[in-house]
């Protein structure tokens, strides 16, 4: 099931295999933060009403695409910090430029991104430097350049046709336009991941790079080609959220970060590399959003927020921390050699 | 396959020369090899094998002579290069990715795997392949990260094998199997063999070479010494070739034995490894464990340096009761380990060999929290002509060292308690695991004779080996480990290689072990 060449045969089994989260306990871990909301709110109706589901949705849609670039970099064991950098100027970049033509300012927003990711995908492979310090350079660049084109200001989306579509919510008031479009990246991500060599080449690497490179595999190549498309999806994250809120605030923008990497931790992508799947991203995502929408549906202050991610970001760590598992199998040792021998 | 086939060449290399700096680690090599061999590659380490293996891998280039696979000149200028003129290499650092399952492995990297990976025609070979190593289909939708080392090697075998490999190189690839392993390994060979396919062996266990390998060429300082056909060579002629005529008894007296008791170990347990072990060590003696990989023998000498946090035991050293705790309470106790992983667990890789040599005993050289230069240099140079490590080495990093000479550097830790006979701590004893793994025979003897140094300066050893030739050799006294329990204890005189095979394998009587007895 964990791997993308379990060969199932019948079609219900296949797409199972595609779209069911990796693990059941990204799962069971959401079903917990909803029951934990709901005891919060005790039957206070902030909660389980349509307003916050599609709240949630909304804040998918601002974190959805950043949090799968970075979970796709996560997988081949390095961390592109420079994506909340792309989401920012790649949402300034569009505003400014898509006033008229919005695909075009799309495109050249996404075309931020992608340009980030080649280029610092190639020093990181030519030059052989870690990606946390060129990433690291590239976000404060690119934020730089962000508030330098947006001069410091709020500038506004003229083009109120595209904010208005993008806004309109679907499925009975469930999801905008726009959490649709980031639904679909991340449904052809998780076909793309299942169904092609991208999935079985980047597990492949994340979990022994020489190795796969004896192999065959042009890790390189696919390093590079990582950190690019996550350099596009985040910017297109921008783009939309820019669009939908049809202002670019190249400051304040920078602040996904933190929930897109927390999300993808959550959502079973190991630090150390091959594991995690777009699927887990997601309910990963689902959790941190909920989490935040759910809290403030119920009172609580932005920073409070931050604290109770934190939180539960660290218990998840705890839980995954293979300390804890190699002791767990110990523990289940001694107790099954001692009940074996009583 | 005729006759006439089975002799052609598949591989030969002709006059290749290969100098780094001042080192000319190939001075105009040549052999060949035939389909449906085996053919081992012998030498020390430092006659020029991985220099060897990497060129035939398209990794270096040689600065002279000529490679040719069936018979046409050919140029290796990548791995990508040789992986498509048929050359494979099985390398120790398995190059398997433990999350996916072997049939992606198999095919991981092949360019004949279309971007919707999944295929009948590809499953159905991977399949074949494995069949023909002795693995069921099944295999196939395993994860490699459940799967055995040994099993993992056969995978790797079955991947090169998929992509119609002609030449297979195997470097070292039973340095870590068990001995039941090593039969599957070996069944997997002739196979490859029968395919008329040709595996290039590199190895330091000698057995092997007579057992698997049908013939088999000697490297010495670059150079090629000879090939020969295994059958028209005995082992005393093969290492004369390859340490150059040097042979002197391999394992040194064992003098060094007292009756005064050091250790006493009284029911040590690891939970699910080890149960309820009692022995004793006397001073200046060396205890050999014997045990294949999986009976706990290994648990031993880590659970007694304290490395292992489950295990249990009571222990008397020196007629005081210790209790068994964490690594350091053990090493302020008189307790050395020389672990079997050098790379992993012994040498600071980026670091000197003086600072290495030193390593334990930083504190003595150390004034007002700052390195005294002067005392270090010196201590840094007696210790290295006590250990026998060229004092000119002491400034690069170990890395660039033999696995011998590196070895010979840990040993070299040890020293400063044996010198300092008014100092804190108390001779003591040293536990060794695989205390000459990838040391060739050369630096091998080397070892040895420090070993019974240490022994006769009042240490005592425990050592673990899965090389029983080795621990035969060096023991005064064997234990015997089967499935986590002591099946016997034998006197140097008693012991011997078909009882102690027997006692580790369970009497199962395999023809690996009987062979190598004869």
């Amino acid at each position: 099931m964990n791997t993308p060449a379990g060969r199932p045969s019948n079609p219900l089994a296949r797409l199972l295999d595609t779209y069911a989260p990796p693990n059941g306990r990204a799962l069971w871990f959401l079903i917990l933060v909803i029951a934990f909301l709901a005891a919060l709110d005790a039957g206070g109706g902030r909660l389980l009403n349509l307003g916050t589901v599609f709240s949630v949705t909304q804040l998918f849609a601002t974190y959805g695409l950043v949090a799968l670039g970075f979970g796709m970099v996560m997988m081949l064991r390095e961390f592109d910090v420079s994506l909340a950098g792309s989401f920012s100027l790649g949402g300034v970049v569009a505003v400014l430029v898509g006033g008229s033509n919005p695909v075009l300012g799309a495109l050249a927003g996404m075309a931020v991104g992608v340009a980030a990711g080649l280029i610092q995908g190639g020093l990181l492979v030519w030059l052989r430097i870690p990606a946390i310090s060129v990433t690291l350079g590239g976000l404060l660049i690119m934020s730089g350049l962000a508030f330098v084109l947006s001069g410091g200001t709020t500038i506004s989306y003229p083009n109120r046709d595209v904010t208005r579509w993008l806004q309109e919510s679907e499925l009975g008031g469930m999801i905008s336009h726009r959490g649709l479009i980031v639904l679909a990246f991340y449904v052809l991500a998780a076909w793309l991941y299942t169904h092609t060599r991208i999935g079985r080449d980047l597990i492949a690497s994340g979990s022994n790079r020489a190795g796969a490179g004896n192999a065959g595999v042009n890790t390189s190549a696919l390093l590079v080609a990582a950190l690019t498309v996550a350099g596009g999806l985040s910017a297109l994250g921008g783009v939309l959220l820019c669009y939908g809120l049809a202002a670019a605030a190249g400051q304040a923008l920078a602040d996904v970060l933190a929930p897109a990497t927390a999300a993808a931790i959550i959502g079973g992508v190991s630090l150390g590399g091959g594991k995690g799947r777009p699927m887990g991203i997601l309910i990963g995502v689902l959790i941190i959003c909920l989490l935040r929408s759910g809290l403030t549906a119920l009172g609580t202050g932005p920073k409070a927020l931050d604290a109770i991610t934190g939180a539960v970001l660290l218990f998840v760590a705890v839980l995954d921390g293979s300390q804890l598992q190699d002791r767990l199998i110990g523990w289940k040792r001694t107790l099954g050699a001692r009940l074996g021998r009583s | 396959m005729s006759e006439q086939a089975a002799q052609s060449d598949l591989l030969a290399v002709a006059g290749i020369s290969k100098r780094f700096g001042v080192v000319q680690a190939l001075d105009e090599v040549s052999f060949s090899v035939r389909a449906g061999e085996v053919h081992a590659i012998c030498g020390e380490n430092g006659a020029g094998k991985s220099t060897l293996v990497k060129i035939l891998m398209g990794v270096y280039q040689p600065d002279a002579g000529e490679i040719r696979i069936a018979d046409r000149a050919v140029h290796i200028g990548s791995p990508r290069r040789g992986q498509s003129l048929g050359i494979a290499l099985v390398s120790q650092e398995l190059s398997l990715a433990p999350d996916l399952d072997v049939e992606d492995n198999i095919w991981l990297g092949s360019n004949r795997v279309p971007f919707f990976h999944r295929s009948r025609e590809l499953h159905r070979r991977a399949a074949e392949v494995l069949a023909s190593l002795g693995m069921d289909e099944s295999m196939l939708s395993r994860r490699v990260s459940a799967l055995s080392l040994a099993e993992r090697q056969l995978i790797e075998i079955a991947r090169n094998l998929c992509r119609e490999s002609k030449v297979l190189i195997l470097d070292e690839p039973t340095a870590t199997l068990s001995d039941n392993d090593i039969e599957r390994l070996f069944i997997a060979m002739r196979g490859v063999r029968e395919q008329g396919h040709a595996v290039v062996y590199i190895t330091h266990r000698l057995g092997e070479v007579f057992e698997i390998c049908d013939r088999v060429t000697v490297l010495r300082n670059g150079r090629l010494i000879a090939t020969h056909d295994t059958a028209s060579i005995d082992r005393s002629h093969l290492i004369e070739e390859m340490i150059g005529g040097r042979l002197e008894a391999l394992y040194p007296e064992p003098d060094t034995a007292t009756d005064e008791r050091v250790l006493d170990v009284r029911d040590l347990s690891v939970p699910g490894a080890l149960r309820s072990l009692s022995f004793n060590v006397a001073k200046g003696q060396i205890l050999g464990i014997a045990g294949q990989i999986g009976s706990g023998a290994n648990e031993i000498t880590r659970a007694l340096a304290g490395l292992i946090p489950g295990a249990s035991g009571a222990l008397v050293l020196r007629g005081n009761p210790t209790p068994l705790a964490g690594r350091g309470a053990m090493l302020a106790a008189g307790i050395e380990f020389v672990s079997e992983d050098r790379a992993g667990e012994s040498i600071f890789a980026g670091r000197a060999v003086a600072e290495n040599l030193l390593a334990t005993r930083l504190a003595q050289l150390t004034r007002l929290g700052m390195v005294s230069r002067a005392p270090f240099d010196q201590a840094a140079r007696n210790a290295a002509k006590l250990v026998g490590v060229d004092p000119v080495r002491l400034p690069h990093p170990i890395s660039v060292l033999s696995g011998g000479n590196q070895q010979k550097t840990i040993f070299g830790r040890f020293l400063d308690h044996s010198r300092t006979p008014e100092g804190k701590r108390d001779v003591g004893l040293i536990l060794m695991n695989e205390p000459t793994r990838g040391v060739d025979v050369g630096a091998r003897s080397d070892l040895y004779q420090l070993m019974r140094e240490y022994c006769k300066l009042g240490f005592s050893i425990v050592m673990y080996s899965t090389d029983l030739e080795e621990l035969l050799g060096m023991s005064d006294e064997i234990i015997t480990l089967y499935r986590g329990e002591q099946i016997g204890r034998y006197t140097r005189a008693e012991a011997n290689l078909p009882r102690v095979l027997a006692d580790i394998t369970h009497a199962e009587g395999r023809a690996h072990g009987a062979k190598e007895a004869a």
